[in-house]
């Protein structure tokens, strides 16, 4: 399977620094963005930390030996080895931004979102604590593979608000989760299995606040190659106004092939199977 | 350049440059540090080089870290710390450079204004009429009803990602000669279930209709993989 990505930030048109970090890892199958919050500079290091973090314990865990021995919290039973391994890494980013806050006056109230995808050949996982968002467009069908902590998505999944409601709340922006403001965290994590063909999009709040989903799909679908259509979607959130840092991933995966039985092997398989079924029968039967 | 240094019984052991973004300290030899004590966890702990910080994080060992006599899980060493890990203790020594790095930067001023202010969130959240930070929302979790007459019975979807085929790796595990080693999948996704066809000569079918990608699942949706036949549904569960 090729893993073929590109990524992008940008200051944007309105802010000084830029918060958002981001890694895109084809080697590794990682792809991480978030965006960080708080003043001076913390926003810059909670947002470097989260990026940092999670690249290094997935890697160190993935060579580790498999299992759950050096995870950090409980296990989830409802996810994968891996799912487990970003989920901790998740975990782990949370409480050293946590502590940082708490040892440096400057850091105060630092905190980050953090969305990442890891991707292999028979599993796809993605997670998110905060609205940075994950994508996944399939047959030219776009859908949602995370979740918005935010105080108006909460209640537009209540049926509280509508859509239309959330879009021009001015507490858009309020995080409920976010990594740094508690001991602890709970991620949102999905998995799936991957199809060939598959893209991926992972953004920061700086796009997807200037582009709806009807738009990013519709771009997504004119651009194939991943190095421009990154640079379409900054472009179009620049010339929107560009109000926050904008940080943009895109990935595709290709080539992808189903370890598939030759066709003696299907035969065996298949020989093998009536013989079993036939020996069952006589069994059935056989005094 | 800062260095670590192990100490057993008030006698130094061995000393450590930092020359890499990271260390860890543990059991198994694979460490930076290994530390061949049966009081030490495999991977017991590990310090990260942020910029001019070193951030120590306890790898959720088995008797813990300690600095200074407190124990810590992450905790930002400073010159002269102490690390207790067992009865081994680990002296942090700082480079010259980044002990003057510590005393420079306690002076800063807030001039940014903060995208999510505790403050300020907290002051918006009391305004909200709803309750919104610890809404209870009511799990729910998929089950599939087998129909077949096969002894399947009832399995709940307790997996994010459901593989169902002959493969050895299936959560639900069904034979048959046609049957792909991953034949279909179930995710729970953002948007709800979505049942996935994956490969192998046995059809899905989902309402009678054959799918040959992926489509949501609803509740009571009747769903055959060859000869197998079951009935999805949710139920709602206590959040745990």
């Amino acid at each position: 399977m090729n893993r073929i990505s590109s990524g992008i930030t940008d200051v944007g048109l309105k802010r000084e620094g830029n918060e958002d970090a981001f890694s895109a890892d084809d080697e590794l199958g990682l792809y991480v963005v978030a965006d960080g919050m708080g003043g001076h500079l913390a926003g810059e290091v909670a947002s470097r930390v989260a990026v940092d973090l999670l690249g290094k314990t997935y890697r160190a865990w993935k060579d580790a030996e498999p299992g759950h021995d050096h995870l950090f919290g409980r296990v989830d039973h409802s996810l994968s080895t891996e799912g487990n391994y970003i989920l901790s890494g998740i975990r782990l980013a949370n409480r050293v931004i946590y502590e940082m806050a708490r040892s440096k006056e400057e850091y105060e109230g630092m905190g980050t979102t953090v969305a990442a995808l890891a991707v292999s050949e028979d599993l796809i996982i993605a997670a998110n604590v905060g609205d940075s968002r994950i994508y996944l467009i399939r047959n030219e069908g776009l859908e949602r593979l995370s979740r918005d902590h935010t105080i108006v998505a909460e209640q537009v999944e209540m049926g509280v608000m509508t859509e239309e409601e959330a879009d021009a709340s001015p507490m858009k922006h309020i995080l409920t989760r976010n990594l740094g403001s508690a001991e602890d965290v709970d991620a949102e994590v999905f998995e799936i299995e991957p199809a060939n063909g598959d893209r991926f999009l992972l953004f920061s709040d700086g796009i997807t606040d200037l582009i709806s989903d009807e738009e990013i799909l519709a771009m997504a679908i004119e651009e194939e190659s991943p190095d421009a259509l990154c640079r379409n979607f900054v472009n179009k959130a620049l010339k929107r106004g560009g109000h926050d840092n904008a940080t943009v991933i895109c990935l595709s995966l290709r080539g992808m092939v189903r370890p598939q039985a030759g066709i003696f092997t299907k035969m065996g398989g298949v020989l093998a199977d009536i013989f079993i079924n036939t020996n069952k029968f006589f069994k059935k039967f056989t005094p | 350049m800062a260095r670590l240094i192990l100490m057993f019984n008030k006698q130094v052991v061995k000393e450590f440059p930092f020359v890499k973004d990271n260390m860890t300290i543990g059991r198994k030899p694979e460490n930076d540090i290994p530390i061949d004590n049966l009081a030490v966890s495999g991977f017991h702990a590990r310090i990260d080089k942020m910029g001019s910080e070193f951030i120590l994080t306890d790898l959720q060992s088995t008797n813990g870290t300690f600095v200074n006599d407190e124990k810590v899980t992450s905790h930002k060493l400073k010159h002269g710390d102490n690390i207790m890990i067992g009865k081994h203790v680990i002296l942090f020594v700082a480079s010259e450079q980044e002990r003057a790095a510590g005393k420079e930067t306690s002076a800063a001023d807030l001039d940014q204004t903060m995208m999510l202010d505790t403050a300020k969130q907290r002051e918006l959240l009391s305004k909200q009429k709803a309750p919104v930070q610890e809404v209870q929302r009511p799990e729910k979790i998929g089950v599939l009803t087998f129909i077949d007459g096969s002894d399947l019975g009832e399995v709940e979807l307790t997996k994010k990602l459901t593989r169902i085929g002959k493969a050895e790796n299936a959560e639900v595990r069904l034979s048959g000669l046609f049957m792909g080693a991953t034949a279909a999948t179930i995710s729970k996704r953002p948007s709800g279930y979505t049942i996935s066809y994956t490969g192998g000569m046995a059809k899905l079918k989902v309402n009678g209709q054959v799918v040959k990608e992926s489509i949501p699942l609803k509740d009571f949706d009747t769903v055959e993989i060859g000869s197998y036949k079951f009935q999805f549904y949710q139920k709602e569960v206590k959040p745990s």
